[in-house]
């Protein structure tokens, strides 16, 4: 069933996948490998899961950490995702009808909202936002709610609160 | 085609274990033995009250090909997002206070799913992919002294090729 007829094909995709793995960075490729880690979690291979992980987490150690102590600049990225470039994305899917990505991008822009507003919330407020109270992440969509008991479903992705996680203080 | 049990489904009735002819189902993790379940069986599919069994392939089939621009606008909201994670995890690191470090590892977490997320979407859904595959191989071509190279031969001996 393994079609290998077509090596000359291969070897030239192969080629831009090697340049296109140098323009990769570890950031990239450390997110890249933990989401195929949790595709093969979801399939019940847990020894593939546990590789995927290991690579990922190599590149994990590979990312710089910045003496950044503001969180202004991930407001400012956020703000050129939310006014450039979820548009220009959403516009090039529907254009090629990939309505895989249009869910992707219409999760991440809703996401993306909600982190911005969570942002000027603390920025605000500091700690006081959260002292007496629970921060919670959506493993499927990464929707973050603030509060002492999360949303029966999300109100992002629809997936039921078992999968919405407490990030715990340490 | 072996069957594969969701534990936060499962409701432990058991009646998977009454019906399957190879005991597969009886394990001591949950996860259903795949050596010994039977191509094409379903028994335990079919019993199961819950709905918590289903069946998974060998080989899947190839994955849908993504459009060069819609990868590229991906692409750049990705860049977006692991910078934005960079910088929490930075904060996360550093700081001193247990509040700031919960509410940064909380950014942090937001954005990584978010990232993963845009990755199925540009290429990269199925592990067992042909576009997996190339990005393992390229994995293997000058690799770091302390790269985990042992890891990315056993995925590429283990995930089996798509193509049905």
């Amino acid at each position: 069933m393994i079609k290998h007829e077509k090596g000359t094909i291969e070897d030239s995709e192969m080629k831009e996948h090697f340049d296109d793995l140098r323009e990769l960075t570890a950031g990239e490729l450390s997110a890249l490998c933990s989401n195929l880690a949790k595709g093969c979690e979801k399939q019940y291979l847990k020894e593939e899961m546990q590789l995927f992980n290991q690579i990922s987490d190599y590149y994990k150690s590979k990312i710089e950490l910045t003496d950044e102590e503001s969180f202004e600049p991930v407001s400012e990225l956020l703000h050129n995702d939310l006014t450039q470039d979820f548009a220009k994305a959403n516009i090039v899917s529907s254009e090629k009808e990939d309505r895989g990505a249009l869910r992707a991008l219409v999760w991440g822009e809703k996401v993306s909202r909600m982190l911005k507003s969570v942002l000027g919330r603390y920025a605000k407020s500091g700690n006081e936002l959260l002292e007496n109270t629970k921060i919670y992440v959506c493993d499927i969509c990464g929707f973050v709610y603030i509060g002492d008991i999360p949303p029966a479903i999300c109100p992002v992705c629809k997936v039921p609160s078992f999968k919405i996680t407490e990030v715990g203080r340490r | 085609m072996p069957a594969v049990r969701n534990i936060a489904l499962c409701t432990k009735d058991c009646l998977c274990l009454y019906v399957c002819p190879t005991g597969a189902t009886n394990t001591e993790n949950s996860i259903i033995d795949v050596d010994k379940c039977i191509e094409g069986c379903r028994k335990c599919v079919d019993a199961c009250p819950s709905g918590a069994i289903s069946i998974v392939p060998l080989i899947y089939p190839h994955q849908q090909a993504k459009e060069d621009n819609v990868i590229n606008s991906l692409n750049k909201l990705i860049k977006s997002k692991v910078e934005q994670e960079r910088i929490a995890e930075s904060i996360a690191k550093t700081t001193d206070d247990p509040i700031r470090r919960q509410f940064a590892t909380a950014i942090s977490k937001s954005n990584r799913i978010m990232i993963e997320d845009l990755f199925r979407e540009s290429g990269y859904m199925l592990p067992q992919s042909d576009e997996t595959r190339r990005l393992l191989e390229s994995m293997l071509d000058n690799p770091q002294e302390d790269f985990p190279l042992e890891a990315v031969k056993g995925l590429l001996s283990k995930l089996t090729k798509t193509g049905i």
